[in-house]
């Protein structure tokens, strides 16, 4: 059988605090390794089928690695048509949470026709805008967009949403004071959910030191995986010894209810669970601001020269890194790094953000919250010992 | 990795599929998918398996599933 990548953490409580943290991962952080030798456009074939969960922000961050390696820049065009796939891909994954996970969490039933719609919807928009199926090509594909088309499936998105969460979500994360009566008027799982983690105790469960990750990686992003050969820096990385939170809550610290909330409690789990909110409104909105800029173009032709390159995007989860070496037509060497690995490092964020909180009757609950609000792409599991 | 195994349907119980790869079989839930499902498809499951996330034309989960048996093979797993 081939082994299921999973996370186990595991808390050792002492003296009524935890004491420790111990998280021990499964996941294959090495297993891109064996694209060496094949041609980038085999990999970037594979790439979506391989790691499906965020298949477009694979392919898109192995694009970008192997346009930078040959130096070949895709033209204006393609770039809003490979934004809008990846908005697409971040609220079917944010959706899905919000309508399959969160309910979940207080006891209701999860809202399965809701997640399908979201997720239908947002698969949609490929098709209308790479029609040849061409997205994955180095350079760019044959973008031929369907203005309409693609109005509607951001509007069916929207509507699911509504329906999930029984007001506009555009209307819910307008300000602090909207978010407070949304919050406590509603009666949908996921405002439930929020209701409960608004409770004082459980408000700035999980906040520790908050490092966010700069906006285009860490500054030693680049040498640090070229420098790698054994493994670790892709299983552990960290930056001068800091390991950065990557994902919705340091994207939208900024954001007026979110920084409400990290000021009222800290970065714990209500301005986590907040933020995912406000990243589904503001990608949406972004979508709706990019429908206006999608202008059809042709698929260049590329011609892959040797070099190496880093790919960067913001995927649902957070920071994903592909780094690349072309050599002779063929990938000499390839590595990924995933969000993953940086917010559920032995020292990342919920290791901190764990360590020292309250040994209360309730804390493998608490602390499942806690990894659902940072959103692992693998099966996870929380003991107490 | 987040790495998605591409699963063959074995059997299919209203929206339950039972899944087979790399010799082992589970069950997942059909209910997320927008399109029909039969014996013989292949299918991406989510984080944990309880649900089925895409269903992946044949000639790509069978490369895919080369690409995962060199990786096992690796000694990656």
């Amino acid at each position: 059988m081939f082994p299921e990548a999973r996370l186990d953490v595991a808390l050792r409580v002492r003296d009524g605090i935890v004491a420790d943290v111990a998280v021990r991962s499964t996941r294959l952080v090495q297993a891109s390794r064996l694209f060496a030798g094949r041609r980038p456009d085999e990999v970037l074939t594979l790439l979506p089928t391989i790691f499906a969960l965020c298949g477009t922000a694979q392919v898109l961050a192995g694009l970008s690695a192997t346009e930078q390696a040959s130096g070949l820049p895709p033209s204006a065009a393609q770039l809003p048509a490979r934004q809008m796939l990846l908005l697409a891909e971040t609220v079917a994954e944010h959706g899905l949470t919000l309508a399959r996970d969160w309910p979940a969490h207080v006891g209701a039933e999860p809202d399965l026709a809701a997640a399908r719609r979201i997720k239908t919807a947002m698969a949609s928009i490929r098709p209308a805008l790479f029609p040849a199926g061409d997205w994955n090509h180095p350079g760019g594909g044959t973008v031929a967009p369907q203005h309409p088309a693609i109005a509607v499936a951001i509007a069916a998105a929207r509507a699911a949403l509504t329906s999930l969460l029984d007001a506009d979500i555009a209307a819910i994360v307008a300000g602090p004071d909207q978010f407070r009566a949304w919050v406590n008027t509603s009666r949908c799982a996921a405002a439930r959910l929020i209701a409960e983690a608004s409770d004082d105790a459980l408000a700035g469960f999980g906040r520790g030191p908050f490092l966010p990750m700069p906006e285009q990686g860490p500054a030693d992003l680049s040498a640090r995986l070229e420098g790698e050969r054994d493994g670790d820096y892709l299983a552990r990385p960290d930056s001068a010894g800091r390991v950065f939170e990557t994902g919705p809550l340091a994207r939208q610290a900024w954001h007026p209810v979110v920084a409400a909330l990290i000021g009222a409690h800290g970065p714990g789990l209500l301005a986590r669970l907040a933020a995912r909110l406000v990243e589904v409104a503001s990608s949406l909105q972004e979508m709706d601001e990019l429908v206006q800029s999608l202008d059809a173009d042709h698929a260049p032709l590329a011609c892959l020269v040797d070099g190496s390159g880093l790919g960067l995007v913001e995927a649902a989860r957070g920071l994903l890194a592909h780094r690349v070496e072309l050599e002779g037509g063929r990938v000499k060497r390839y590595q990924i790094l995933a969000p993953t690995e940086w917010n559920f490092h032995p020292d990342g964020p919920l290791a901190r953000g764990l360590r020292g909180m309250p040994a209360t009757a309730d804390l493998q609950r608490r602390a499942a919250l806690l990894v659902g609000a940072l959103d692992p792409c693998v099966a996870c599991s929380v003991t107490v010992e | 990795m987040c790495m998605a195994v591409p699963s063959r349907v074995v059997a299919i119980d209203g929206t339950v599929a039972t899944v087979e790869a790399f010799g082992q079989q589970r069950q997942t839930s059909l209910m997320l998918l927008a399109e029909d499902v039969a014996i013989g498809d292949y299918l991406i499951l989510g984080a944990g398996g309880n649900f089925a996330a895409e269903k992946v034309p044949q000639e790509a989960a069978l490369e895919a599933l080369a690409y995962l048996s060199q990786v096992l093979a690796d000694g990656q797993a």
